[in-house]
């Protein structure tokens, strides 16, 4: 964001707690300081307000960074992403643009509760016009936000509570992570397991367990953006391992990963020799009890049990 | 291309010598254009479709704001009874006419219809179809406004409905907090929908829910287009000054029903009676001829001209085609992002 801010005038900073707080997560710790009130911008809890304040500044030729403090508040705002992001270009004949980044942490933290732990990764991927990215490591993290800030569609910037801390390999000097491209991120060739997000790490660790107990090597492809998706590297992949996890943090029906699923059986039917398996959470409100809330979720119990049936061995 | 040219074009003034008798040949334009479309709309083979939410007895809101509206400079945002502003801040009425039937050569190439009237070049963001939905990009409008420094305003409009809408409140908040040069013009034709003002707000004086946020708010005959005039003037003044929003409640009458749909069964004959006295163009017709500025015969002259005016715009959106079925993916993105 800073490079961005630097490098761009228009580029400038909003949300609840951005400024004098230094960000409710310390994300833009420093930057008030930084850039002065003008550019760091604090707000009311209005989520409604200053979204669409935001979509109203891009109109105007503005590059607003939106910090939403939760995905789960954005429901507040959702008229404002579903009716004006997302379609203002299109209903104007192409006339405006909508060049915002709303980012802030999704899905499930650590015993938040139900109200603060949605996954909204679905219910924004399914609509046109909007771009949904959501990075899995630091590197990416920088490399797409930077691609994010600098498109001219508006980009709903998936991060996680849960990943604020990880650490991880970040180049010096200016890098962009193309929008709309997976990444593999272990290659393999006996199973495909397809993830995003906070779900990468789980399946890498999966992965590593099965190569080391079930000498099953699969290959791990990070999708990056949820819309538009990359069909082209999970097909690719399932052309080559003829089997397929899916991994998901959302709710099975109608998530994030049914609709990635139906896309690639339409692609890759003739390739598979099983069914794609999916594991998502489980189908119930999201617990508080620390016990209930891991059960909910997807885990490397799961997604090796998930693996091992696509596989044929249980 | 010609026919680009020929949309943009600005419409063929009647050459009123005076702006006030230009500002009565907009509301004369406009009123005829509405009723034009309701004739369209009602004509077996209905050529126009959707939702149509007719302008005709507000005319002097749209008229009043577009003389205070400094064009290159200040935004505006509507929602979706949006067919007068757009006429009155220069869209011509033959791009808004073939809008209306859903034409590629309409103001948002047939892909908004009524709701979503778009002229961007001149500072008209469009109609916004949810009720109290634009309320927030209109602050953002004279948020961009206020961090360019460009001296500009947004005159962000919305209808008495919309008042009752959670966006109300965030905006009217975040724009005072700010200091946001933006002007909420709350256009009260008396009715959300079907529900009297008296049925949907609990304070009946809608300039009273303006108040607790710190900036101006008063009611205007929006009925009379000086009115109307003098007090978007005197809010826009204060705005440009760095003074922060106001609110204006512009208080007037509809003619025609909600939408097409409405058989307007909830009017008794006396209050419609009672309004059309009040019509604004009558009004200022009144007040004009009374000031030596208009006669009989510019009037005929400014009828016949703006009848011409619909009739080629009718002419126009029925000649044109419809969009290329290709257009049916194209403005989703940019194209230039992945």
């Amino acid at each position: 964001m800073v490079e961005e801010m630097v490098r761009d005038e228009n580029v400038f900073l909003m949300g609840e707690e951005v400024g004098e707080y230094n960000g409710a997560y310390k994300v833009s710790e420093g930057m008030l300081a930084r850039f002065g009130p003008r550019r760091v911008i604090d707000t009311p809890i209005s989520e409604a307000g200053f979204v669409g304040l935001g979509i109203g500044a891009a109109m105007s030729g503005l590059r607003p960074i939106i910090e939403l403090m939760s995905w789960s508040f954005s429901f507040v705002a959702f008229d404002q992403i579903i009716n004006n992001a997302a379609n203002i270009r299109y209903m104007s004949g192409g006339q405006l643009a909508v060049p915002i980044v709303i980012r802030g942490g999704n899905g499930i933290a650590h015993q938040l509760g139900a109200t603060h732990s949605h996954r909204v990764d679905a219910l924004y991927s399914r609509v046109p016009g909007l771009v949904v990215v959501a990075p899995s490591t630091p590197h990416d993290a920088k490399g797409l936000l930077k691609s994010s800030i600098r498109c001219d569609d508006p980009v709903v910037f998936l991060e996680s509570e849960m990943m604020l801390a990880d650490k991880g390999e970040v180049p010096a000097g200016e890098y962009l992570v193309p929008i709309g491209k997976a990444d593999i991120k272990r290659p393999g060739d006996d199973v495909t397991l397809i993830c995003w997000s906070k779900m990468v790490k789980l399946c890498q660790t999966a992965a590593m367990q099965l190569a080391e107990t079930e000498g099953i090597s699969a290959e791990v492809i990070d999708l990056r953006t949820l819309r538009p998706l990359d069909e082209a590297a999970p097909a690719g992949s399932i052309r080559k391992t003829h089997r397929c996890v899916i991994v998901d943090e959302d709710w099975p029906y109608c998530g994030m990963g049914a609709g990635v699923m139906a896309r690639l059986y339409e692609k890759v039917w003739d390739e598979l020799d099983a069914p794609i398996a999916r594991v998502c959470s489980e189908d119930v409100p999201v617990p508080y009890n620390h016990f209930l809330e891991q059960a909910m979720q997807p885990s490397v119990e799961k997604v090796v049990k998930a693996v091992k049936e696509v596989c044929y061995l249980t | 291309m010609s026919l680009l040219n020929e949309i943009k074009a600005p419409p063929k003034a009647a050459d009123p010598a005076s702006p006030e008798l230009r500002r009565l040949w907009m509301m004369m334009l406009i009123r005829r254009f509405e009723e034009r479309t309701y004739q369209e709309y009602t004509r077996p083979g209905q050529r126009i479709g959707g939702f149509c939410h007719l302008y005709s007895g507000e005319e002097a809101v749209a008229v009043g704001i577009a003389a205070v509206f400094q064009k290159g400079k200040d935004k505006l945002i509507n929602g979706y009874r949006d067919h007068g502003h757009s006429l009155a801040l220069g869209m011509d009425p033959k791009a808004a006419m073939a809008e209306l039937f859903g034409r590629a050569t309409g103001c948002s190439k047939g892909k908004g219809g009524s709701m979503h009237f778009f002229h961007s070049e001149v500072g008209n963001m469009g109609g916004h179809g949810i009720v109290g939905g634009q309320i927030p990009l209109g602050v953002g409008l004279a948020f961009a406004a206020w961090y360019k420094a460009t001296g500009g305003v947004c005159f962000n409009l919305l209808g008495d409905g919309a008042v009752n809408q959670g966006t109300h409140n965030e905006s009217l908040n975040i724009a005072s907090l700010m200091k946001l040069p933006c002007i909420f013009i709350v256009e009260n034709n008396g009715m959300a929908m079907g529900t009297q003002v008296a049925r949907h707000s609990a304070e009946k004086d809608l300039a009273q829910r303006g108040c607790g946020y710190a900036m101006p708010t008063r009611n205007v005959d929006g009925n009379d287009v000086d009115a109307v005039i003098a007090a978007v003037g005197e809010a826009a003044d204060r705005a440009r000054a760095g003074n922060g929003p106001g609110y204006l409640v512009a208080n007037t009458y509809r003619f025609r029903g909600h939408s097409m749909s409405d058989p307007l069964k909830y009017r008794t004959k006396e209050e419609t009676e009672r309004a059309r006295q009040r019509d604004p163009i009558l009004l200022y017709e009144k007040r004009l001829r009374a000031r030596g500025i208009l006669d009989d015969q510019a009037l005929e002259n400014m009828q016949n001209e703006i009848n011409a005016i619909v009739n080629e715009a009718v002419q126009f959106a029925e000649h044109s085609p419809h969009p290329q079925l290709d257009e049916l993916y194209k403005d989703v993105y940019s194209g230039k992002c992945f």
